[in-house]
């Protein structure tokens, strides 16, 4: 993630300052940066997400601005949507069953990510090109030996899919707040690449692990992400509230057993106390 | 009810004192509402500002109020422990201090918990004591045992007052009021034999029970503190530590209220020597067994050195912390008193009660002491900026509420004077009971000799 | 006036760390289950979820952002999960991130700091180094057992929480504690009216005047999967957070299986020896990435010299 961020910025930076060159004298307007990503969700969804950040003292994201979204098709520039960025200088476009997106020959779609700047803010453009790819993730044993197994295909400008090799999946088991990386492997030529399934993590209450591969911020593919789920984790133990302590609720029996003998020892002479007072008031 | 002839010369002595009030004394009264008024005006500016306005921050969450609340539970077992104990022993010369000492106890159980409550962040939501209440929090072994305790000892006042009650309805008061009550309150009390018997069946039950109930009440304020894993609070001996200290303490309150109310009210021929003695010579006792605690808990702590311990130690030694009040409350205040009450030479009623004064006032800065220097020192000491969040002052309006609350228990023990007689009237008939009591017994022991005897004497006569 | 306004940027304030927080990629369906509807504002926002879709909502139900439990609820635990804290000490250099940001969170006063950054010496002739400590939630709660109405509790998933709504201020919490975690509200903290609905103990805020306070692990976060404020605020990965029964920790950035982190590093407990089995674990002071001087740096001299003054040694 961050030498991606670091990669970026230098492109970025790059661009910024090739587009600047004419503008330099008018330098009281601020560098705009435009950083852009491919994701491909669980789903099958893809995304295209755009940043679109303001040099201050240091780069912070900029909101409310119009982001232009281009492919590129041949030399012509085709415009698929205009978003506003969010507060988090984010827009996003979807890029699945979008029919005005077109491959090249070779089976890559390039956009291009345009913000045209104002009074205040320098212009600021970005170009992407990937290759559509996908990864199909299953679970299968072999006598006692439980493995998981991903192969990466890509599609190419034929809508033909091929079996994308050498390409680096990381395996995940998926936490509450993060994805846990427990292996990395290279697919073979066959664009299949197989790990073992890591029994000894804990699942569930049934022993349920949610497993993630991915082909993580690949210059060709961009983010994909696979996902699936198996009973094969350690099963843990149901968390059950407890009743009785110190700590809980409710006091332990001991105590409440010493407290109502104590108390009523004490309530039932002052009770016989004021008995003896009626007695007097009835013996005058 | 019929009276003998001392009890009515002492109602006749009583009564004008009951019922008008001296210039000075009207003086005095004034001094002490200027004091409970300026509490009240504490109370009312805490209220409206929050607890800031006090001395007390994260690190010194219990300041002078927590102080002041042991203090006052402390002195509560004057009546408790003396008057149940003297009570149940039938110590003769009980009679004239016995109502002192259970008034004693009563508005020091009403004004201790006070401070509890100005401790307290969230007055309004008192009712979550009862609504949410755990067992296992010792504050919910502190409400039910000083509840408990301070009904108990009403009931002891009460009965032991049933008396006086009788022969002051059979006074012909002026005012209605006091008739109406005193009506009330006696309980169609004649002194008949019945009546005095089940008084004393009462009397007896209650004055065995509050002692356990005293020493249980104090041990549960001990545990408050000795429940936390704080150095200088997390000991074994704290509860009985703590009831040790009472006593003392309540004893030595109780020997002060003595000395005043004899000047006050020209009881010498009621308040003797005798009582000052015998008091002191308690006071001497408790003071050694406190002093020897003192000295175990702190040697303990010494020898140990634990860190936390020491550093606590640390404080209490540094002449430029508590060194001096330390030395003053622990050492001082506990020599002094053994000392002068054990050299028969020194020991009058002056002086016994002047280090009467020296031991409250010598405990009541324990109190203090045991309270903030251990607040001061936190397993993990705060590193604030803020001074006043590390060293613990208090503030003009937490002295306010504890000189009101000193003043209170005067003028509520003023506002009880002029309500009963201060001194028990009505002696009871128990001391004649118990001879009798002895006689029944005695005869009962050897009629049962007697008949051993003949059935002895008819066995041989068989034999032969 | 002057409350008014301040009521207003805090408004402003959770307005905007929602949408942050929610444009940030990584987190769950917040927008899936906005919370209780309030009047539509009519104005919607587009507002990315962490799958990069996009979501139109209408502004009124992004602020408040947090949805925390309420009420019973609030009591009971996030169910299966045991929450553990690990923190790093070879890491640390007193950045000082994970209290601004605590204090952001939990709208707290610039002097009131629920995570701490001590200065800790164990003896005189040992190393300085700084120790970073929120409430260590421990699973033998001196706080909890002494607390008389129960307003400061343990829950299922590990969490020690105050419910100030029941809190009625004695502050025997605050003495039990050997941990000095507790803050007290001394002060009217002017957050708005007393029976605040908004109010949960997950979130511990508005705070309310003479209740005790402390270190939450923003529960309100993690049930939307998301990391506690301090934990994503560290520049330095210094605190790891996780879920002891799946065993994975992470410090936003590199995650570890919680045993093998404890087993290789040496994870200790602080203070073990008193028995309140905390929460938290620390990870020793080895191999330090910086010298414990760099993190007089982010302090006013004035302060720096009070923290050289008052170093901790440690017990």
């Amino acid at each position: 993630m961050k030498n991606v961020m670091k990669y970026m910025l230098i492109i970025s930076l790059a661009t910024a300052i090739t587009a600047g060159k004419g503008l330099a004298q008018k330098a009281v307007r601020k560098t705009a940066r435009v950083q852009v990503e491919y994701f491909k969700g669980p789903d099958k969804t893809e995304n295209l997400v755009a940043t679109l950040i303001v040099k201050e003292k240091r780069y912070v994201p900029f909101g409310e601005a119009m982001l232009y979204f281009y492919c590129l098709n041949d030399t012509a520039r085709i415009l698929l949507d205009k978003i506003k960025t969010n507060d988090a200088g984010k827009a996003v476009l979807t890029v699945s069953n979008n029919p005005k997106i077109t491959k090249d020959p070779e089976g890559k779609i390039t956009f291009i990510v345009e913000y045209k700047g104002s009074s205040a803010v320098k212009a600021a453009q970005r170009k992407m090109a990937i290759r559509q790819g996908d990864l199909e993730l299953s679970f299968f044993q072999k006598d006692s030996t439980k493995s998981i197994e991903v192969s990466a295909t890509e599609t190419g400008a034929d809508n033909q899919r091929t079996p994308i090799a050498k390409v680096n999946i990381l395996f995940y088991v998926q936490g509450t707040f993060s994805l846990y990386n427990f292996a990395k492997e290279k697919t073979d030529e066959n664009g299949i690449v197989q790990v073992a399934f890591p029994v000894d993590m804990p699942g569930d209450t049934t022993g349920v692990l949610t497993i993630v591969a991915k082909i993580e911020e690949n210059r060709t593919y961009g983010t994909i992400e696979a996902k699936g789920e198996i009973n094969w984790g350690k099963p843990i133990q149901p968390v059950k509230e407890k009743k009785r302590g110190l700590g809980d609720t409710d006091a332990p029996l001991w105590m409440v057993y010493t407290l109502i003998v104590l108390l009523s020892a004490v309530w039932f002479h002052y009770l016989y106390v004021v008995y003896m007072m009626i007695k007097i008031k009835l013996a005058r | 009810m019929e009276l003998d002839a001392k009890a009515t010369r002492a109602l006749n002595y009583f009564i004008p004192q009951m019922v008008s009030i001296s210039k000075s004394g009207m003086v005095q009264v004034g001094i002490l509402l200027v004091f409970i008024l300026g509490g009240l005006y504490a109370l009312v500016v805490q209220i409206v500002e929050g607890h800031i306005v006090t001395g007390m921050r994260d690190n010194v969450v219990w300041g002078l109020y927590i102080a002041n609340f042991i203090f006052f539970i402390g002195i509560s077992y004057a009546g408790a422990l003396i008057s149940g104990i003297l009570h149940l022993l039938r110590v003769e010369w009980r009679h004239p201090i016995i109502r002192i000492a259970e008034i004693i106890t009563i508005i020091s159980t009403i004004i201790g918990p006070a401070y509890i409550l100005l401790c307290m962040g969230r007055l309004d939501r008192l009712h979550h004591l009862a609504l949410y209440g755990r067992i296992q929090s010792p504050i919910i072994w502190d409400v039910l045992a000083i509840s408990t305790y301070l009904i108990g000892s009403i009931i002891f006042l009460y009965l032991a007052s049933i008396r006086d009650l009788a022969a002051l309805r059979d006074y012909p008061f002026k005012q209605k009021w006091r008739k109406k009550l005193y009506r009330f309150l006696a309980i169609s009390f004649n002194g008949n034999a019945k009546q005095n018997r089940f008084l004393e069946r009462g009397l007896t039950i209650m004055s065995a029970i509050i002692i356990p109930l005293a020493v249980l009440v104090h041990s549960v304020l001990a545990w408050i503190f000795g429940m936390t894993l704080r150095p200088g609070w997390h000991s074994t001996i704290f509860a009985p530590y703590f009831v040790v200290a009472a006593v003392f303490s309540g004893t030595g309150v109780l020997i002060i209220a003595l000395w005043v109310f004899r000047k006050y009210y020209h009881l010498e021929s009621y308040i003797t020597k005798i009582h000052f003695n015998y008091l002191g010579i308690i006071l001497m006792i408790l003071g050694a067994l406190y002093g020897y605690f003192t000295f175990s808990e702190y040697l303990t702590s010494w020898y140990g050195s634990e860190t936390w311990d020491m550093e606590v130690l640390y404080k209490l030694f540094d002449p430029h912390e508590y060194w001096w009040w330390f030395f003053f409350s622990a050492i001082l205040g506990v020599a002094l008193p053994v000392l002068v009450i054990l050299i028969p030479k020194f020991r009058n009623i002056n002086s016994i009660t002047a280090v009467s004064v020296i031991a409250v006032f010598a405990l009541w800065v324990k109190r203090y002491l045991i309270i903030i220097p251990t607040l001061e020192t936190p397993l993990l000491p705060l590193q604030d900026l803020r001074p006043e969040y590390i060293h613990y002052t208090p503030t003009i309006i937490e002295w306010l509420l504890t000189f009101a609350g000193v003043a209170l228990f005067c003028f509520l023990f003023f506002l009880f004077s002029k309500f009963l007689p201060i001194v028990s009237v009505v002696k009871g008939e128990e001391g004649t009971n118990y001879a009798e009591l002895r006689k029944k017994v005695m005869q009962r022991v050897l009629k049962r000799k007697i008949k051993e005897e003949k059935r002895k004497a008819s066995q041989k006569l068989q034999h032969i | 006036m002057e409350k008014g306004k301040k009521k207003q940027s805090r408004r402003k304030f959770f307005f905007k760390t929602a949408t942050a927080a929610i444009g940030a990629i990584g987190g769950a369906g917040l927008i899936a289950q906005s919370c209780e509807t309030k009047k539509e504002s009519g104005e919607t926002m587009t507002l990315l979820s962490p799958d990069g879709k996009l979501v139109e909502v209408d502004k009124a139900n992004v602020a408040p952002a947090r949805m925390p439990a309420h009420g019973k609820n609030a009591r009971k635990g996030i169910p299966n999960k045991k929450f553990v804290m690990v923190i790093d000490l070879a890491r640390c250099r007193n950045a000082r991130k994970c209290v601004s940001n605590c204090q952001k969170m939990h709208q707290l006063e610039p002097e009131d700091e629920w995570i701490k950054v001590f200065l800790m010496q164990d003896s005189d002739d040992t190393a300085p180094y700084w120790f970073p400590k929120p409430c260590f939630h421990c699973n033998q709660p001196p706080c909890v057992k002494v607390c008389p109405v129960g307003a400061t509790y343990k829950r299922t998933d590990g969490l020690v929480l105050v419910d100030n709504e029941r809190c009625i201020g004695c502050k025997f919490c605050m003495t039990a504690c050997p941990y000095s975690s507790r803050v007290f509200q001394w002060k009217d903290p002017g957050q708005g009216k007393e029976d605040d609905e908004n109010y949960s103990p997950e979130t511990s805020v508005p705070h309310k005047v003479g209740t005790v306070g402390k270190c939450d692990f923003c529960p309100d976060m993690a049930r939307m999967g998301k990391l506690p404020t301090c934990v994503t605020g560290c520049p330095n990965g210094v605190i790891f957070f996780g879920d002891k029964n799946e065993d994975i920790v992470t410090n936003g950035t590199e995650s570890f299986r919680f045993s093998e982190l404890i087993y290789d590093r040496a994870g200790y407990h602080f203070m073990a020896e008193l028995g309140t089995e905390p929460n938290v674990y620390y990870l020793p002071p080895v191999d330090r990435l910086f010298d414990y001087k760099k993190g007089f740096k982010t302090l006013t001299p004035e302060q720096a010299e009070f923290y050289k003054k008052s170093i901790v040694h440690k017990h």
